[in-house]
């Protein structure tokens, strides 16, 4: 029990604060206090999809959802089927082989939605953009020409607060869907 | 130490007959034997009878583009018999037509599907002869990446997965998108209730031709490409890679440099295998360890970004050297975040050892029989686990390690090879690994950095080598590193022409070498401890498919 407390204080999250001096928990704290009240907006359901990042997207993602950045205090939710997700993350550039998995997942998800395209790889093909119609990658490697992006991360990849920074505006940009709906 | 070396090239001579090997050098730690393509299996089987095991196979493209003459290389580990050092034995044959060796040797079975995608060649008697790399649902390339011959897409789409034919069984399709935040792979399970009789992978979903994409570039300048195999084994993908260019070009890399990538190896082994550590935790639904795992490695990452400006330890490793130092206050910090990540190490191990419900969830879970091991070649902690010592740091000592044969590293290995075996295999590494970093650092040599004008030491190389074999045209430049990444040990051979650009760059991780051992790990568990045991191997996708 005491061991159990003593870890507990140990590992704190992160203090969040337009105050800090690192510029993307800056940015994170910014976006937060300008969210609206929707639950689009402060209630952020996420899928991730790899298309062929070298699984360094996916490993951000899980210490977005550690007990420093710990994303779940701010309503953002990792779920396990893109059928239940507002907010699609794809990490690329797109595979030939990967790019039916990253339509499909697309179709599955109900509107609105909203994708983040995560990292160089998924931006912009980086870095194998310079080479012309590799035999392995699907058109130019950008998730932008398989499926519509609403928010572009770059970075290689980027950190967990720069994908939070990132996954927020998604969820603004959904908010934003679901009014033009109605 | 010449004997030794020997022993081995006897070995072969003794299965052939000795004219019939063309050619035998040795230096940079591998011994290079040419044989005629039909001698090339039996060179092989000789070999491995006598103690060495297979490592990797890989092919280049040995004639103009579309080249239907092809190199094929069969890197075997040769294991020291009484010199402390072991020697990579390098087995390449030139031709059109070759015997698959995995008719007789298990373990080459994916490489040489690998090599039948990447050139078009049909290996004669190669036990499953599936497309690999290709899926044909995706659509084919127009030619064979490599060699450039015209490819012919199958007649159909399909990709069968039997099963065993057990009574009442039925199939699970898992994937290629997986529920966690993990890579992409198709899984079939074949289950009778809930117990898997047989499961079979399909990867390559993250196939981005590396290799491909490498060719006709400048060897010191594909580094970002390196980097992007897989992001928690970079620095480890990227020691192998350099030291193969270093070889093949006659580099000779500084001490200090050599010790600052052993740190960031080591630092990546520590940040790599938390992942894991939690990672076991979160698949037995203990989430109070593994949420301390996790904020461990975050700790762990932010520390690197301090040492080396990216959290994967990137950028840093170069061609020759490394391109910034760890400095004195560097050192010191290090030191002291080790010195407190230990010590939350220890409570966090009692917490996750000393609960029964963990221990029952994961002991004798996942077990890979030692003879299953062998048969795959498998490689890295997962052997380890099953008390098979295979630490390229030790075996084949590289980079700082064969300097610091004083203070060897510890091989942890336990016996049972299930997943609480991995688990303390795992946990023993991170502490022998900030060991190591302590002593890298206490024992830093002074001097340079990197190995000046590479250029200059390119041009030498190949003025000496072409010296050596002015008897044929122009050979490429050939290199073999290897590395051992938190996965197990990786290997990449770079063949070079004389100007440092790349014309083959062939690479294998430890997950390649050991995705066919999760196959067999599940066999007889039940399909939700499948995460658990996968996680225990914690195979990388984007590692395997290159």
């Amino acid at each position: 029990m005491f061991d159990t407390l003593r870890t507990l204080l140990e590992f704190y999250p992160d203090h969040v604060s337009e105050n800090s001096t690192d510029p993307d928990v800056k940015e994170v704290a910014r976006l937060l206090k300008m969210r609206p009240l929707s639950p689009f907006a402060r209630s952020i359901h996420v899928r991730m999809v790899d298309a062929g990042s070298p699984n360094d997207v996916e490993l951000e993602e899980g210490l977005m959802v550690s007990p420093r950045v710990d994303a779940e205090r701010f309503g953002i939710h990792f779920v396990a089927s893109p059928r239940h997700a507002d907010v699609l993350i794809v990490s690329g550039p797109v595979t030939r082989n990967a790019r039916i998995g990253v339509l499909k997942s697309y179709e599955a998800m109900a509107e609105p939605r909203a994708v983040v395209a995560a990292g160089d790889g998924a931006c912009r093909g980086w870095p194998l953009h310079e080479i012309k119609s590799h035999y392995a990658i699907a058109d130019s490697g950008c998730v932008k020409d398989v499926i519509p992006v609403d928010v572009s991360v770059l970075g290689s990849p980027p950190n967990p607060y720069q994908l939070l920074a990132g996954i927020l505006k998604a969820g603004m940009i959904l908010d934003q869907k679901s009014r033009q709906k109605k | 130490m010449e004997t030794e070396s020997r022993k081995f090239i006897q070995t072969v001579e003794r299965a052939l007959a000795p004219h019939r090997i063309k050619e035998s050098i040795e230096r940079d730690g591998c011994i290079f034997v040419e044989v005629a393509p039909a001698d090339l299996v039996s060179a092989c089987t000789a070999s491995m009878s006598s103690g060495a095991i297979f490592d990797s196979a890989f092919v280049s493209a040995a004639g103009p583009i579309p080249s239907d003459t092809f190199t094929l290389y069969y890197l075997l580990r040769a294991p020291a018999v009484s010199h402390p050092m072991g020697r990579m034995l390098v087995i390449h044959a030139t031709g059109k037509t070759f015997s698959a060796l995995s008719s007789s040797v298990n373990a080459a079975l994916w490489d040489e599907r690998k090599i039948m995608d990447l050139t078009g060649l049909k290996l004669a008697g190669i036990p499953d002869s599936r497309p690999l790399i290709f899926h044909a649902e995706s659509g084919m390339p127009h030619a064979h990446p490599v060699g450039g011959r015209h490819l012919t897409p199958p007649a159909s789409t399909d990709y069968p997965m039997p099963g065993t034919g057990a009574h009442g069984e039925f199939e699970v399709s898992v994937g290629p998108v997986h529920a966690g935040i993990i890579e992409p792979g198709h899984f079939r399970f074949h289950v009778v209730g809930e117990q898997i009789n047989k499961l079979e992978a399909r990867l390559f979903y993250m196939h981005r031709g590396i290799e491909k994409a490498a060719e006709g570039q400048a060897a010191s300048a594909i580094m970002p490409l390196i980097e992007q195999i897989s992001g928690d084994e970079s620095a480890a993908n990227s020691i192998a890679y350099c030291t193969a260019v270093e070889r093949a070009l006659g580099i000779s890399v500084p001490p200090r440099a050599e010790s600052i990538r052993a740190i960031f190896g080591e630092l990546e082994r520590i940040y790599s295998h938390l992942a894991d550590l939690g990672g076991m935790p979160t698949d037995v639904g203990f989430y109070l360890s593994a949420s301390r795992f996790a904020a461990m490695r975050e700790d762990m990452m932010r520390l690197n970004q301090r040492v080396s400006q990216s959290r994967f330890l990137r950028g840093r490793i170069i061609v020759g050297g490394v391109n910034a130092d760890i400095d004195h206050q560097m050192q010191g910090i290090i030191k002291h975040a080790l010195a407190d990540f230990l010590q939350r190490l220890d409570n966090v191990e009692r917490l996750t050892l000393g609960n029964s419900t963990f221990l029952d969830r994961v002991f004798l879970t996942g077990v890979v029989s030692k003879r299953t091991a062998l048969d795959l070649a498998v490689v890295g902690p997962a052997a380890r686990a099953g008390e098979i010592s295979c630490d390229l740091r030790r075996a084949l000592p590289y980079s700082a390690y064969a300097l610091t044969t004083v203070n060897a590293v510890n091989e942890p290995l336990e016996k049972n090879s299930d997943v609480l075996s991995r688990f303390n295999v795992k946990l023993a590494e991170v502490k022998e690994s900030a060991r190591l970093i302590r002593w890298l650092i206490e024992h830093m040599p002074a001097g340079p950095l990197n190995a000046d004008a590479v250029e200059a030491a390119a041009h030498s190389a190949h003025a000496g080598k072409t010296g050596a074999s002015s008897s044929r045209a122009k050979p490429p430049l050939l290199g073999v590193g290897w590395a051992e990444a938190p996965r197990g040990g990786c290997t990449f051979l770079v063949e070079l022409n004389s100007k440092g650009v790349i014309k083959r760059l062939a690479g294998r991780t430890a997950s390649f070498r050991n995705w066919r051992s999760a196959e067999k790990a599940v066999l007889g568990n039940i399909v939700p401890d499948f995460p658990l045991i996968n996680k225990s191997l914690n195979l990388s996708y984007a590692g395997t498919d290159m």
